[in-house]
């Protein structure tokens, strides 16, 4: 986005908060339900400042990472063994759709019931909504391979492993990139689902108590953390698909 | 004294295409010398392209043998064969010295050597002052270059080109063809070049290899006697009129078959 169109979002996004705060401010909201921006901010501070807090969110985080580490690498190989091995790739490739449509949230009293309301439950069960995104991106990501590029490596007499890491790796490293992206969007969603249908930690369960509760300001703030953690996460990798990708043609 | 810098025996191929076989090549025998240019032409399919990926080690021949500098082909070697094809097929992540690089860095060269054998490549092509540009920002006749830069960087005695300029407009070949020409007569490698194009075939060429439509045979082996350096006006003398009738009497003939 150019210099101009960045300001002039950010304009509307302000005008949009202070309309809000006018409109609690003047009675026209009301304040149970929609508490004004600068009520969020307070408890968004008080919120930050609470060891409890901290912990939740770090409890979170742990369970998101746990999810990445293992679903990305398993998801990844899965689909490259898929995508490299016809045999498997046709027997298993209908499989893997058909489970790649299916709302993955229909699972999560089963995995409440073999793993219990716990840790383990939720990394378990962000690993099986995860990993879809991932055999499906490793597939994606080999088929994007040029195979005129590996036959020019191979006239150039480039070996096995010299053609992974010199043409597999960087054509490979755009969808990749954009399949971890999508990953973590699951991953999370995943976590939090988990979290908010039944946990003893996390944010999503601080989340679920807030609004049962119907303490709306800590519940904002809440979800206001959480999209920022996302939002974080997600323009990271895209900077670092931006870098590592720039020689991709700009349309 | 010449020897067969690179020298087909005998060389059929056969393919299996859905359980039939197809017989792409068939008993091709030919010889080319050393520093010698040879086009390649023939009707659509008849495996063109395959004989020059026998050259290249790509594949091996159903029957009989393929010899370069007297070595029986059995790999790709690209220390002795450098390959050009219809698409530059450039790393699109590497700027242009590091594509004509590439070759090298499979070799493990160090570096600094390989980077100046490339820029040294690069000036060869005219392409000087463009060394770090990607693909992407070059033009398709650029490419093409890069591309020919990335063929010669090893020094190979032999050039192998695929219908190089076939996806190229009109005037971008005519400005390539006579850079090939120049580069050639500075390196003077030993050329297999494959071309739709009967015009390139013999304004390049010191001989030109006809074949048959499938299964590929060679039907004439026409040597071009024009003189060198190679001009624009040659192609409108009544020499080059003969011979690129007399290669198209083939052509014709087996396109209607």
């Amino acid at each position: 986005m150019r210099r101009q169109e960045r300001l002039f979002v950010a304009a509307c996004v302000l005008g949009l908060l202070a309309l809000w705060e006018a409109m609690v401010r003047l009675g026209r909201l009301d304040a149970t339900l929609a508490p004004a921006p600068t009520t969020i901010l307070e408890a968004l501070i008080r919120l930050g400042r609470r060891p409890e807090v901290v912990t939740s969110l770090g409890v979170t985080a742990g369970e998101v990472i746990a999810v990445f580490l293992v679903a990305v690498p398993v998801g990844l190989f899965i689909g490259f063994t898929l995508a490299e091995v016809p045999f498997l790739g046709a027997l298993l490739r209908p499989l893997v759709n058909f489970l790649f449509g299916v709302p993955k949230s229909i699972f999560l009293p089963i995995f409440i019931l073999v793993f219990g309301v716990s840790i383990p439950q939720k990394i378990a069960f962000g690993v099986f909504t995860t990993v879809f995104v991932m055999i499906m991106g490793g597939i994606a990501a080999v088929q994007s391979v040029p195979r005129e590029l590996v036959t020019v490596s191979r006239v150039y007499g480039a070996g096995r492993l010299q053609i992974v890491r010199e043409i597999y790796v960087p054509a490979m490293a755009p969808i990749l990139l954009e399949s971890i992206r999508l990953g973590m969007v699951f991953n999370i969603t995943a976590v939090l689902l988990c979290e908010i249908y039944g946990a003893r930690d996390g944010i999503g369960y601080r989340i679920a108590a807030w609004g049962e509760n119907l303490q709306m300001p800590q519940l904002y703030a809440a979800l206001t953390m959480v999209a920022a953690a996302a939002v974080a996460v997600n323009e990271g990798l895209r900077l670092l698909e931006a870098r590592l990708c720039s020689w991709r043609q700009k349309t | 004294m010449t020897r067969a810098q690179v020298a087909i025996r005998g060389v059929s191929q056969r393919f299996g295409v859905d359980g039939a076989s197809v017989t792409a090549l068939d008993g091709i025998d030919l010889d080319v010398p050393d520093s010698q240019f040879v086009s390649v032409v023939g009707p659509s399919g008849c495996g063109k392209s395959t004989l020059l990926s026998l050259v290249a080690g790509l594949r091996q021949p159903s029957s009989g043998s393929v010899l370069c500098d007297g070595e029986l082909i059995t790999a790709p070697m690209p220390r002795k064969v450098g390959m050009i094809f219809q698409e530059a097929n450039l790393l699109p992540w590497l700027s242009a010295i590091d594509n004509v690089a590439f070759p090298l860095k499979l070799r493990r060269v160090p570096k600094a050597e390989r980077l100046e054998a490339a820029a040294r490549m690069l000036d060869l092509t005219g392409l000087a002052g463009f060394e770090s540009r990607l693909p992407h920002q070059l033009s398709g006749g650029m490419k093409q270059r890069v591309a020919i830069a990335r063929g010669l960087v090893q020094n190979p005695a032999v050039l192998l080109m695929d219908e190089p300029f076939a996806s190229l407009d009109e005037q971008t070949r005519m400005v390539l063809g006579d850079e090939l020409l120049r580069i050639w007569s500075e390196t003077r490698k030993t050329v297999l070049f494959v071309t739709h194009s009967l015009h390139e075939a013999v304004y390049l060429a010191d001989r030109v290899i006809v074949l048959s439509a499938r299964p590929g045979r060679i039907v004439d082996d026409v040597p071009v006697s024009l003189p060198r350096p190679r001009t624009f006006a040659m192609t409108s003398t009544e020499a080059f009129g003969v011979l690129k009738d007399r290669i198209w009497q083939h052509i014709r003939h087996a396109e209607r078959a």
